[in-house]
């Protein structure tokens, strides 16, 4: 997650910048893409089934940036309104996910029955090192349990933990409230985490 | 969890369980935190679980992050320019 004064950094950076592509310096406008098809594309990969929908999600964003740019207002973080329109664009292309339909996920469906159901040592996938997240299997665990969540949850999920949006900066960006966004992350965590030691412990 | 705490039920780890994203994520009050914490020392399933849902957490912001194809990213390139063109003339 990037820290905040890093974040100002690249906010101020960006108003620039929109200011100058306002002002007719149009030529500039792929310097906002560069700055930003690489956070896009991956959050794109954790959406989308597949690399193609990732690219065209990608694609149809900085189109749309393109067009409604001159709208921008400059009290919102820029980085959050691309990340609203990229939402809608992942949302377009949802429609044939066969991973995940959507259905609620139920906190009690992750509930231990009583304390005996639960393992007093920790099992051996939570005990891994981070570094190995980077290249290893369990990397494309991950990539799959995401994918197989309902999407509202996913998005919550991919944004907060995987892009590092606060609670708020998320409930802005999916006009949700920060109620909602929390129960939803939560959810997921769990079902995340779920995923981890079956897979695991059924290897 | 031992019995013999009297602090300690199953109802207490059921409501910190509710909870245990907002305490990973720093959302909770002073107070609520230190109820969770106090919880978690006395009782090790609770701490096995907030464990493990943090490191899940830990995993999913350390993931692994693609470069985007190259051949993509000369298309966009163009799309834009092409873009950039057009409403220039």
């Amino acid at each position: 997650m990037s820290n905040p004064s890093e974040k100002t950094k690249s906010d101020d950076k960006d108003t620039e910048l929109i200011r100058a592509i306002n002002s007719g310096r149009q030529d500039l406008f792929y310097e906002l893409v560069k700055r930003y098809e690489k956070s896009l594309y991956n959050f794109g990969l954790r959406m989308c089934d597949n690399p193609s929908d990732a690219e065209d999600m990608v694609q149809d964003t900085f189109l749309n940036v393109f067009k409604y740019l001159e709208g921008f207002r400059y009290e919102t973080q820029f980085r959050n309104w691309l990340y609203r329109v990229a939402t809608s664009a992942c949302l377009k292309k949802k429609r044939r996910s066969k991973y995940a339909p959507d259905r609620e996920l139920s906190l009690e469906a992750f509930l231990p029955e009583d304390e005996s159901a639960v393992s007093v040592d920790l099992p051996r996938w939570a005990s891994q090192p981070l570094e190995q997240v980077l290249d290893g299997e369990l990397n494309g665990i991950i990539r799959q349990a995401l994918l197989e969540l309902p999407e509202k949850y996913r998005l919550v999920i991919v944004l907060r933990d995987v892009e590092g949006f606060t609670t708020q900066e998320t409930s802005e960006i999916l006009g949700l409230t920060p109620t909602n966004i929390k129960v939803r992350l939560h959810r997921a965590r769990l079902f995340l985490r779920e995923a981890l030691k079956t897979y695991y412990e059924t290897d | 969890m031992k019995p013999t705490d009297p602090h300690h039920s199953h109802e207490n780890c059921l409501a910190l369980f509710e909870r245990l994203s907002e305490y990973i994520d720093r959302e909770l009050d002073a107070p609520a935190c230190k109820d969770i914490e106090a919880h978690i020392k006395a009782c090790k399933p609770c701490q096995v679980c907030l464990d493990t849902l943090k490191k899940t957490v830990d995993f999913c912001k350390n993931l692994e992050r693609h470069q985007v194809p190259e051949t993509f990213s000369m298309k966009l390139k163009d799309t834009i320019s092409e873009l950039v063109r057009k409403k220039s003339d």
